[in-house]
């Protein structure tokens, strides 16, 4: 991994690399790198499946970080490739001529989180969320409660306590 | 064609005796996964009902319900999480964020049913054929944690810095600390019920937590008018109950209470409590007594309108805060500063008047609309063992009241305190103190009928005099104290087996083969302090109804059977200062309902 390591960060500029098992190592690199260095992952280095694509959004920073897991069968080794993306302009280049399987995962995060793999086949289509018309509901400032409260109707005879409320009827309800 | 392709389809045979990974009929049998997340299960014996699992739920799922049968108690709010499985995500929050882990979920998830109220159901109360399945979905120990289980430690004085000297030793949170440990609060308010004065716990954590002290500050004056004291010094029973407390340490509720108060100035109090002016109504009330329940009568009565008059026997105000607890507990002038307010809402004290001498209860009678009385237990009580009418026998309730006046008292080289509780610990520290002072070191034997485990001292009191020197020896019963020549030579203790008897009354049983003694030259009695009631006339005492061991019967609002009289603090609950001041504001309100003819 360690020679592995050497050659990314010459060729790609990686950084912030950690080895979390001994099969399983992360690193980070810019968005503009990201495609060339999956592609040389790929056709190189023995990284020949593409395990998932996740996100994290890190509202507070004002990013998403986008991991690409990509496993050597060879090696039995996996990679996490982090790359970070602005929020305000939620755009990832599409790795979709790489993996047959690619475009589900981004057409699951771009119905998630929103985030556009322009030329990623049937991208825009619904992928779980049939008929959503709200943000997308993985995005850090979505109120899951709100959407909740005010898209599913009240089950009627439901009736719950605030616990210090009813203790105070119950233990000393004379005091003010 | 290869010799690998004709072997191959032989190669499976060899799997013939593994365990099969499929399920042989998937229609009927369908396990869920060890760590499945089905339906939930809930050990209702240990849940407390603090209702942060319904909190956390995003889908409102969650209902609190009375169950039948739980009894709503301190620290317990009787109600149990009621799911409603047309909402539930099984998303496991309610899980992971339980207080007692007594929430999980069974790995069971396939069930079918007609009516769909059956899937709203009390997980523990309606029988369930999962409630008993091992596997499912707890929270993962040591794997992450949605609040920290450790309190933020409170700096302290080392005990070689604060042996010999009286300086505060307890140093407060820094806002960075003070937020940090707020953060930790789930907000259940189970603490309230359990808090005397219910104060808003809560609510002034969560001021805290949003940088807004003078809300802080508003919130504690509902229903405490003496924070930097309570801050310091109070029992906190609230912490007992804490929620948190269950799987960690409890939120350190008094520090925090201590935090507001500390950091608002005293100038700014008029401007934030919004009591700049306050209208008069005219009419008149005597408190006698500047303890706890005295000034927290006379706060919320000021704050009404009546014009209180407060008679304090002593020279100075406080009552038990200022000349029981030491200053190295309850700086004088952090008394001070919330005495200072009280008094600057036109609250007068007069000092060094006795009532039953330099004037009589029925002239306050005369002269007032009717009259709180909060005089507390200032007499030490002796064990009334042979020698302890020794000269060298002291009480420590005494003995503390001369330290704070600045008078001189004995301290001998060897010193055995009498006691087990806040009181004893307080005296011992203070003497051990003084010992520095004068002997260069500490020779303290502190015993307590009670074993350690039940020693009515707090257990940090406990800690800090052994770090300062002293020697606590719980579970010895004083038997008689030794004198030759006329001089204390020690006290003579056997083991104490048992404090009461089968009907719960005080009768301790000792294991007089086992003995021991503790050398000293001077004896401190701290057993229990009792009431000076000399105020009351034999004809007032005559028409006072009685209640139980000897107390003077009052109602809910601490009146007593004379309706002008009322009577509250350590005299009639307690003894602590969290009583006094909840006694006093229930007290108020009970003379304004009496005087406003409501």
């Amino acid at each position: 991994m360690e020679a592995l390591l050497d050659r990314l960060k010459t060729r790609f500029g990686v950084f912030d690399f950690e080895q979390k098992k001994t099969y399983q190592s992360f690193c980070s690199v810019d968005k503009l790198s990201l495609v060339s260095l999956v592609t040389y992952l790929k056709a190189t280095e023995g990284f020949k499946v593409l395990v998932l694509i996740s996100v994290v959004d890190w509202i507070e920073d004002g990013k998403f970080q986008i991991t690409y897991l990509l496993n050597n069968p060879e090696l039995k080794t996996d990679i996490g490739i982090r790359t970070f993306i602005s929020r305000d302009n939620e755009e990832m280049e599409s790795i979709h001529d790489l993996w047959e399987h690619a475009p589900t995962f981004q057409r699951e995060i771009r119905e998630m989180y929103g985030i556009n793999f322009p030329g990623s086949p049937r991208v825009d289509e619904s992928f779980l969320l049939e008929g959503w018309d709200d943000i997308p509901p993985m995005r850090r400032e979505f109120d899951t409660k709100k959407y909740s409260e005010d898209t599913f109707f009240p089950r009627p005879g439901r009736k719950t306590n605030d616990p210090a409320e009813y203790m105070k009827q119950k233990l000393y309800p004379d005091e003010k | 064609m290869m010799i690998k392709d004709i072997l191959s389809p032989f190669s499976a045979w060899k799997k013939v005796f593994d365990k099969p990974v499929v399920i042989k009929d998937p229609i009927n049998d369908r396990p869920g996964a060890d760590r499945y997340r089905g339906f939930h299960k809930n050990d209702i014996e240990t849940c407390i009902g603090c209702g942060t699992c319904e909190d956390i739920c995003e889908n409102e799922a969650i209902d609190m319900i009375p169950v039948e049968g739980i009894e709503t108690k301190d620290g317990d709010s009787g109600l149990r999480p009621s799911i409603d499985y047309g909402r539930c995500c099984w998303c496991a929050l309610c899980v992971d964020i339980c207080t007692t882990t007594s929430l999980t979920l069974s790995n069971a998830y396939n069930w079918v049913e007609e009516d769909p109220e059956a899937y709203r159901f009390t997980p523990g109360v309606d029988e369930k054929p999962w409630q008993n399945e091992e596997k499912g979905w707890k929270k993962p120990e040591g794997n992450y944690e949605f609040y920290s289980l450790n309190r933020v430690s409170m700096e302290h004085l080392h005990p070689e810095e604060r042996s010999d000297s009286f300086v505060e030793m307890v140093k407060g949170y820094s806002k960075e600390q003070a937020e940090k440990e707020a953060d930790r609060c789930v907000e259940c308010g189970i603490c309230t019920a359990t808090c005397p004065a219910h104060m808003g716990i809560p609510e002034y954590i969560k001021a805290i937590r949003n940088d807004d002290l003078e809300e802080g500050l508003r919130i504690l004056y509902d229903t405490n008018p003496l924070p930097e004291i309570c801050g310091r010094i109070c029992t906190h029973k609230c912490e007992t109950v804490c929620s948190v407390g269950h799987r960690g340490d409890p939120i350190s509720i008094r520090w925090l209470k201590r935090y507001i108060a500390d950091q608002n100035p005293s100038e700014k109090y008029k401007q934030i409590l919004e009591s700049e002016s306050l209208k008069k109504n005219g009419k008149k009330v005597a408190i006698i007594g500047s303890g706890p329940a005295g000034l927290s009568a006379a706060y919320y009565l000021a704050l009404l309108g009546y014009e209180c008059t407060i008679y304090e026997k002593l020279s100075q105000a406080g009552g038990m805060m200022r000349y029981g607890i030491p200053e190295y507990r309850l700086p004088y002038d952090q008394i001070d500063k919330d005495i200072n307010y009280i008094l600057s809402l036109g609250v007068k004290i007069v000092y060094d008047t006795t009532i039953g001498k330099d004037i009589m209860l029925e002239q306050l009678e005369k002269d007032n609309d009717a009259v709180f009385a909060g005089t507390g237990l200032h007499l030490g009580r002796s064990t009334r063992i042979d020698g302890s009418d020794h000269k060298d026998v002291y009480q420590s309730i005494e003995m503390l009241r001369k330290i704070t006046q600045g008078e001189e008292v004995h301290v001998a080289e060897k010193i055995v305190v009498i006691g087990g509780g806040n009181v004893a610990m307080d005296i011992t520290r203070s003497l051990a103190r003084l010992q520095i002072q004068k002997y260069g070191k500490v020779q303290i034997i502190t015993t307590s009928l009670e074993t350690e485990d039940i020693m009515p001292a707090d257990v940090e009191e406990v800690v800090e005099s052994r770090e300062e020197g002293a020697t606590v020896m719980p579970g010895w019963a004083p038997q008689h104290i030794e004198i030759v020549d006329g001089k204390i030579k020690g006290l003579h203790v056997a083991q104490c087996l048992s404090l009461f008897d089968e009907t719960g009354n005080f009768n301790p049983q000792c294991n007089l083969e086992n003995t021991r003694f503790f050398e000293g030259d001077m004896v401190v009695e701290s057993i229990g302090q009792g009431m000076d009631l000399s105020y009351l006339s034999e004809d007032i005492k005559e028409q006072l109804e009685m209640g139980p061991r000897g107390r003077i019967q009052v109602n809910d609002v601490f009146q007593t059977s004379l309706p002008w009289l009322f009577l509250g603090g350590d005299i009639i609950q307690g003894p602590d200062v969290i009583h006094g001041i909840a006694n006093g504001h229930i007290a108020a309100r009970g003379i304004d309902r009496l005087l406003s003819g409501e």
